[in-house]
Order: C-alpha cells, then structure tokens, then sequence
C-alpha cells in the first residue's frame, strides 16, 4: 500500500469496526435466544405437569420428569427441597440461592426488591409445590448462563487463544512496519550528526513508497547537501589559507631583500612583525571556523595531566624564546584524570587559555595551572596575576574578536573564542571568573571517561 | 669537500613565480642557486634532468599535488626534501614528513629561517665522515662513509634524515637519546614547541626496519625524555 496514512487509518478503523460488529452481533444473538426461549416458555403448563409428576410418583416421579423435561437449551429448571437443595444434585447458582431465601423472608417477588440494583431483569417464576406427605419443593425458571457454567470451555478457550495470538501477531507486524524505518533513519541520523557524511538510506528505507520512503530519500538529498557544503568550505579554507597566504610570503621575502639593500630600519621590523600578526590571525580564523563545522579525527583516550604537561612546557618555552619577560607557567596535580575526546582541540584550548593568562601578566609573574577532578568531572583552572578584568567584560569574555579596555593589543581576538569552541567539542564547559587579590581565573570542567 | 667555494643547486617547484624570482635573489648571496619549476610535472621533469642537492615542495600545486610529486621522489632518490606547507594545517603538515620529505616549514616563511633550514641540511649531508667506519648492532649495518645501510644482507633505503637519526640511535644503544639532540644531529636545527618531525621520521624509521625483516632490535619512546634503540636477545 503506497500511503502509511492509509495504511494505518484503514487498519485501525477495520479492527474497530471487526470489534465492534462482533460485539453487537454476538451480544443480540444471545439476547435475543434467552427472550425467546422465555417467551415461549409455558410456565402455567410446566407447573402442572411437575405436580402431577409430584402427586403420581412423590419425590422420585418428579425427579423422573425433572430429568426428562425437554425445556431448551437456553432455560433450566431447578427444583428445591425444604433443604434447599436441587433434587437432581445440581450446583445452585449462588443468585438462585439468594432469590430463595429472600423469597422465605416475605420480601418483595424476586428481583424487583427496592434496593436490589438489578430489579430491572426480568422477574424470574418462582412456585412452589407440596407433595402428599407435606414436602415443599420450590420450582425456579432461569436463563442458562452460557460461558462460565457451559461444558464447551477447552473449545472457547482455545478460541480465545488463537484471537489473542492472530490479532497480537499482526499487532506486531503493523507496528515493527512503522517503527523499523523509524529506528533506520534515526540511526543515520545519529551517525550523520556525529560527522559521517557518507550516511544515506536510499538503499534500504528510501525503496519503500509510503511517506518514510519519502522522508529517507529526503534525508538523502539533504546529506547530499550537508557533504557539498562541508566539502565546499574545505575547499574555500584551503582557498583562503593560499590566496591570503601567498601575498604575505612574497612580502616577506620582498622585505628581507629590502632589508639587505637599506640597512636594518626599526620600521622593517614593524612590518615583519605584522606580517607575521596576519598571518597568526588567518591560522586562527581558519582553526575558528574548523572547529565548528568540520568533522574532527577520530576521539582518542586522553590522559589531561599528560597533556596539560606538555602544553605548559611548550608555552614555557614560547615566553623564554619570544622574550616574555620572566613570566613562567607552573602546573601542579591533584589528580589524573582521563577523558574520550579530541586532543587537538584540547590542546589548543588549554594553549590558547595559557597564552592569553601569559600575555597578561606582569613581569617576573607567575602562570598557575591547576588539574582536579569531583566525581566524574575533570577540572582545570587556569590562573594569573594579572590585572583581572571589569565584571561586565567577563561574560563576554569568549566571543570572537571582544577585547577589554585595557587589553594590550598584542592578541589576535580569538584565542578564549577558539578555546570555548574546542571545550564545548569535548562536551565540556568553560568560565571566567575576577580572583579577590586581582588577576583571572579561567575554569575549564570536562566530563572524564 | 669544500662545497663552501662552489655553490649548490636547489630546486624550488611552487606555482608562485613571483616568489620563486625574489627567493632566487635572496639565495644567491649564500651561494645557493635556485631553479624554479612552476608545477610538480616540470620539477619531476626538471629533477630527473639535472644534479640537484636539495628539493624544495610547496604542497600545494597545480596538477599533481606537492604530496604525490614527493611520493615520485622517493620512489627513485634519496635527495633532501623541504615542504612548504600552510600553518595550522597539522594533517598537511605531517603528512610530508610520513612520506619522506626531511623537513618542512609553513608559509609564509622567513626566508632567512629557509636559508638556515637548507645549510642545516646540506651541513649534514656534507659532514665529514667520522672516525668510525662501521657502526653495527645486531643485524643493522650502517657505514656513515659511504652512507649505506643494511638489515642482514638486504640493503635499507633511509632519507638523509632517517639515516641520521639511526646513526644517533646506534652509537649508544640502549641509551636514551633526547629529541633535542636528534633534532640538531639529524634537521641541524633546535627542537620547536609541538615539533612532531623527530616523532614522525621515527615512526618511519621503525617501518623501514620492520619492512626489512629486523624484528630483534626495536626503537623505544622514553616519554618526555626521548627515543633509544633496545638491543634485540
């Protein structure tokens, strides 16, 4: 069938319809016997002969003819002793029983008692007879109870059973019809969000022709578009990287040559360094915009001491060789956590947090980095003695290109940007905060492994 | 050997022509002479043509790309190799070092730093040969005079770089030698913040072994400190 709408709609409706039609029929049928078989029961007669079975024969001859009685399926026909037993042995439904001996209390005729909820069934004949040596039996007409009292269980049972079993059967099958596309497409979903681009459906529920067919293959056309754009601004990366790039190489090499044939001028220097500003600056718009739209390597086990090791020894090394005066950064443990993730961007952020907590502190000071770890979360705080920052800069602290008042000019804007981008990659968060006695903090939580 | 007096060529493949003009100026004076091939097809062309002593790669080329043209390379030469790669690119930047290239150096460049990577590597290549003749452990060979290398009788095919930081590696073995040292022995230049190149050409030079059929000896990471050479049973 083409439409799930359809499919589903007419499903349902036919089994209502089935249950409901079922129910009715079955439901009047029954009915319908039992008031016939009353109607066309003669009750006047019925009495007559019991008694002149009770009056020819006593108790055994009205046994006899309690035993013989055609009557119908549909009616039986108790006859009690003084005992209030049947004479032929029978269970006595329990609300025959009750009848009877509300009878004995004088109350109102069975079934219309005032405060009986069901005085609206059908009053049942109740009569009495009395035999020639002063025995009174009691003669109750009452509709057979089918289902329960029936000698037909196994088969109803059965029957019972194999509905059960037929209707669960195809139950399942509607459902598993639904619900097995769904999880299909959710699982590409998933893997689509989780960076694999190669992700279609086309080939397993883009064959169906019912509305998830139609959802796969639009899923399809937009992981069609989601690869071109991503392969689309690789490509215009790599554009930028070179046409930005190459200017900046020729006039580096250009300024060299001008340097042999002028003399070492201070303002060459300048431009030198410029250069090399730019170019700091194109690496990290580049490093920017990767981060959010590009698909990462694959997440690798990181041990956060080793790795905080390593970047405060690298940027030690950057203050010594860049001339950064006397500033040193010192790092200390207090745990040794490990989390699943992105090293690379890890790496970057925590660099990025120590250069900018470098380049802001005054000379001879000192850069601490501090690992911890609470329950499942890694925690590294970064902190200077530097000047702090005023407490309206700070939530902004992490937006590309924000700069504080006070902030020397020597940063490229997006290093605190880059670092947030990488933590929230790692599933992590980052904040600032101003330390009492002066100087940032910066607290990077990440969730370990 | 005195190259001093006489100059070296150096090929230069990089599309930029403008750049390979104002280099060309600026080699000169240390008597480095430069010749400047447009596209990976004419340096391959040119490099098969003439007696070069050093190869520098832009990676980024029109037509074959700087990667395959240094693939090509290999295949047939042993000669150093310099990528000019873009920074913040670290795939890129790698990548070369895994496919034999020496060294390599973002662009934009300081081209006084090129000057100083190009002497560091032809100083090297030029190196009077040391006292010792033979150094052997196990079944790796090397000769540093004649510049061969073997495992048992199967020759090894080393890049300059491989070749000199095994030399290292085999004068003290079972002795940790730092990254600092290699960096100066085998590039002749300081070791950089994040500098991945001696832990590349490391992790080519332990393939090269194995390929070789020399399972015995194995070349180990000491973290932090650096790299030794574990003598086999």
């Amino acid at each position: 069938m083409r439409s799930l709408l359809i499919r589903i709609f007419l499903s349902f409706w036919l089994i209502i319809a089935i249950t409901i039609g079922i129910a009715a029929v079955t439901g009047f049928y029954y009915s319908e016997r039992s008031r016939v078989a009353f109607e066309n029961f003669e009750h006047g007669d019925t009495i007559l002969e019991a008694s002149v079975a009770l009056d020819k024969n006593g108790r055994e001859g009205l046994t006899h003819w309690l035993k013989n009685f055609p009557g119908s399926q549909s009616i039986t026909i108790y006859v009690l002793d003084e005992k209030r037993r049947d004479i032929l042995g029978r269970r006595i439904p329990p609300h025959i029983t009750r009848m009877v001996s509300r009878h004995r209390r004088h109350l109102p005729p069975p079934g219309m008692g005032r405060h009986d909820p069901r005085n609206l069934r059908r009053a049942r004949p109740l009569s009495q007879l009395v035999s020639a040596d002063g025995q009174v039996y009691t003669l109750i007409v009452s509709p057979t109870r089918h289902p329960p009292y029936s000698g037909r269980m196994p088969v109803r049972s059965l029957l019972f059973v194999v509905a059960l079993i037929v209707s669960g059967v195809v139950s399942y099958l509607l459902a598993r019809a639904i619900a097995n596309p769904i999880k299909k497409l959710r699982d590409a979903t998933v893997s689509l969000a989780d960076g694999n681009l190669e992700m279609r459906v086309g080939a397993s529920v883009g064959k169906r022709r019912d509305e998830l067919g139609m959802l796969a293959r639009d899923f399809d056309s937009m992981a069609d578009k989601l690869a071109r754009a991503a392969a689309q601004q690789t490509e215009l990366s790599q554009n930028i990287s070179h046409e930005l790039r190459s200017p900046l190489a020729r006039m580096r090499v250009a300024l060299e040559l001008a340097k042999r044939k002028a003399g070492d001028l201070s303002e060459f220097d300048r431009i030198d360094a410029e250069a090399e500003r730019l170019d700091k600056l194109i690496g990290q718009i580049l490093h920017y915009t990767r981060l959010d739209s590009n698909p990462q390597k694959e997440p690798v086990q990181i041990n956060i001491g080793d790795l905080i090791r390593e970047v405060a020894d690298n940027v030690n090394y950057e203050c010594k060789s860049d001339g950064i005066d006397g500033v040193s950064v010192e790092a200390s443990f207090d745990a040794s956590p490990t989390m699943h993730g992105y090293a690379d961007a890890l790496i970057s952020a925590v660099e990025n947090i120590l250069r900018n907590a470098v380049r802001h502190s005054p000379p001879n000071g000192a850069v601490y980095i501090r690992l911890s770890q609470e329950d499942a979360t890694a925690r590294i705080e970064i902190l200077d003695q530097g000047e702090g920052v005023d407490d309206s800069d700070l939530p902004r602290l992490f937006e590309p290109f924000y700069r504080t008042k006070e902030a020397p000019d020597t940063g490229t804007g997006l290093g605190l940007a880059i670092a947030e981008r990488a933590i929230q990659l790692n599933g992590g968060e980052v904040s600032a905060h101003n330390l009492t006695d002066g100087g940032l903090r910066v607290t990077i939580k990440l969730p370990m492994s | 050997m005195n190259r001093d007096y006489l100059s070296t060529n150096v090929i230069l493949i990089d599309d930029d022509r403008e750049l390979g003009v104002m280099l060309t100026d600026f080699l000169r004076p240390d008597r480095l002479e430069l010749t400047v091939c447009g596209s990976g097809e004419d340096g391959l062309a040119c490099l098969a043509s003439g007696d070069f002593d050093l190869v520098i790669l832009d990676i980024m080329l029109p037509g074959i790309s700087g990667l395959d043209a240094l693939k090509q390379i290999r295949r047939t030469s042993d000669v150093p190799v310099i990528m000019l790669t873009a920074r913040g690119d670290d795939v890129d930047r790698i990548i070369g070092l895994e496919f034999g290239a020496d060294d390599y150096l973002a662009k934009p460049f300081n081209p006084r730093e090129l000057v100083a990577r190009i002497k560091a590597i032809l100083r090297r290549s030029h190196r009077e040969a040391p006292e010792s003749d033979q150094l052997k452990l196990g079944e790796i060979e090397l000769r540093p005079r004649t510049r061969r290398a073997s495992v048992g009788d199967d020759a090894l095919r080393l890049t300059g770089t491989e070749f000199e930081i095994l030399r290292c590696l085999l004068e003290t073995p079972g002795e940790v030698v730092s990254k600092e040292q290699l960096s100066e022995r085998a590039l002749g230049r300081r070791l950089l913040p994040y500098d991945r190149s001696i832990d590349t050409h490391i992790s080519n030079l332990r393939g090269k072994l194995e390929q070789a059929g020399n399972h015995k000896e194995s070349i180990q990471n000491q973290r932090g400190v650096g790299y030794l050479l574990i003598p086999g049973e």
